[in-house]
């Protein structure tokens, strides 16, 4: 068993719904936290991120751990969330060679990965392409 | 307050040890840490420095039974703060130290990471990556070091063959250290046609990833003297935390000031990945964008750093100071590089946290 429900259950604003946090300073978190990583303070309240964002730099990866054979090579964005975070996540639904810098994305909810004994599924957060003629 | 001393050091070569386990390597460590004091040792303090164990091993309570092994009682302590453990483990020795309250510490460094295959190599490292997203969604450090070289090659307009630079340094020095893993020279042809890990960031950029086991005995100036006239002094440790960042490592930036204004001769520095190298130098002020054009006039890494020696998890640091020490006395059977004081960085995988030691002859 590698797959245990409440370590999953429990992060499911993160991993489902995208809930950051927004400091009285101006400053947005994600994963939320009840306390500001700029400036210390907390008085931070809970914000749902719109998912969507900007491509600044992306990887493709060739090395993978135990359990995500079937997303062999993934892809990696570094992100910058439309309010105002930068984040490093997985990118999904990507033909080899279309990504580029300054690409729009926003946020899916996909399949991470599943146990192999009990076959629980893990879902979470990855970030797609918005190409031309999508909304 | 005491003065603080590094009476003696002992290093393993890294290698995979299938027929050994973690508490035999510390033991071998200690073992031959043993055979350089002219007196019985009983430490006051155990420090046991190791990242892994509960993944690796399925172990816990590392110092206790190392001094059970070792038929001493004294205070275990393990300490573990990712792949900064040893300048972790170190600075606690250091103040304890300091305190005058105890007289010597006995610090093992040890980590079994020999025993496995690169997918669940690259499982264990993920616990570096938060909780709550990163490790949960299935990455890797590989992905944010790549990214990392890419805004760097995009800011300062380099290529690949820029930071190939690092590890052929690396071999060229670890090559000459009995006690490194990859212990052979390769030519820039070989690391820029090696195995690509996540573009642009190839195999040889990354940490040799191995086991190994050093110690390091501390002391205050009294008790360090009868013990060994070989010793160097613990001048300074600074250390500092931030996150993950674009284009710095502000930890780096951190621990120096902490520790004032230094000039070392001679530095061990954490290069998990070459980007790593590159951006602790330029925290040490070497030219942005060029730190690593000119490594032949760097004093940088003659054990051959994480690439050659290897990359034992949480003992790293502890291999850092015990060949930062042999070069000060003149005794490191490697690459030599001569001066009296010698800096240590140590960090954790991605660099959100750094301890500098200060070592002077």
């Amino acid at each position: 068993m590698n797959v245990f429900p409440p370590q999953v259950w429990r992060e499911k604003e993160t991993l489902y719904r995208l809930i950051g946090g927004k400091c009285n300073c101006g400053n947005v978190i994600f994963p939320y936290s009840p306390v500001c990583n700029k400036c210390g303070s907390t008085s931070v309240s809970k914000i749902k991120l719109s998912g969507k964002g900007i491509l600044l730099q992306y990887t493709v990866t060739y090395q993978h751990r135990p359990g995500f054979e079937k997303t062999q090579p993934t892809y990696v964005g570094l992100i910058k969330l439309q309010e105002g975070p930068e984040i490093i996540a997985p990118l999904t639904d990507v033909d080899e060679g279309e990504l580029k810098e300054g690409d729009k994305v926003e946020a899916v909810i996909r399949r991470i990965k599943s146990d192999s004994n009990n076959g629980l599924i893990v879902y979470g957060t990855k970030f797609r392409l918005i190409k031309d003629g999508d909304k | 307050m005491p003065n603080v001393l590094i009476s003696a050091t002992s290093m393993i070569k890294i290698d995979r040890y299938y027929e050994y386990d973690l508490m035999d390597l510390a033991t071998q460590a200690v073992v031959k840490l043993l055979e350089k004091t002219n007196e019985n040792i009983k430490p006051d303090v155990v420090i046991f420095s190791n990242t892994y164990a509960e993944k690796t091993v399925s172990q816990v309570s590392l110092a206790s039974k190392l001094c059970n092994n070792l038929g001493i009682s004294a205070m275990p302590i393990r300490i573990e703060n990712g792949d900064a453990s040893g300048g972790a483990a170190v600075s606690t020795a250091y103040y304890l130290l300091k305190s005058g309250e105890i007289k010597s510490a006995l610090i093992v460094g040890a980590e079994k990471m020999g025993d496995f295959p690169a997918s669940y190599l690259n499982e264990i490292v993920s616990e570096n990556l938060n909780e709550k997203y990163q490790e949960k969604v299935g990455l890797t450090t590989q992905s944010f070091s790549a990214i990392q070289m890419k805004e760097y090659m995009k800011k300062y307009g380099v290529t690949y063959d820029y930071f190939a630079q690092w590890p052929v340094y690396m071999h060229k020095y670890g090559s000459e250290n009995p006690y490194a893993y990859l212990k052979f020279p390769v030519d820039l042809k070989t690391v820029k046609e090696s195995q690509l890990v996540s573009d642009p960031l190839r195999i040889f950029d990354t940490a040799a990833r191995a086991d190994g086991a050093s110690a390091i005995l501390m002391t205050n100036e009294e008790l360090g003297k009868k013990i060994s006239e070989n010793y160097v002094k613990v001048k300074a440790v600074g250390f500092s935390t931030s996150e993950f960042r674009i284009g710095e490592i502000p930890s780096v930036h951190g621990a120096l000031k902490t520790l004032g204004d230094v000039k070392a001769d001679l530095m061990e520095i954490h290069d998990s990945f070459s980007i790593n190298a590159a951006l602790i130098l330029e925290e040490m002020g070497y030219p942005r964008g060029k730190s690593l054009d000119n490594l032949n006039e760097i004093p940088v890494n003659p054990s051959g750093g994480l690439k050659s020696r290897g990359y034992p998890g949480g003992a790293t640091g502890i291999y850092q100071v015990s060949e930062i020490t042999q070069q000060l006395l003149g005794v490191f059977p490697g690459h030599r590089i001569s001066g009296n004081k010698g800096l240590v960085i140590s960090t954790d995988e991605l660099g959100t946290s750094a301890y500098t030691i200060l070592l002077e002859r």
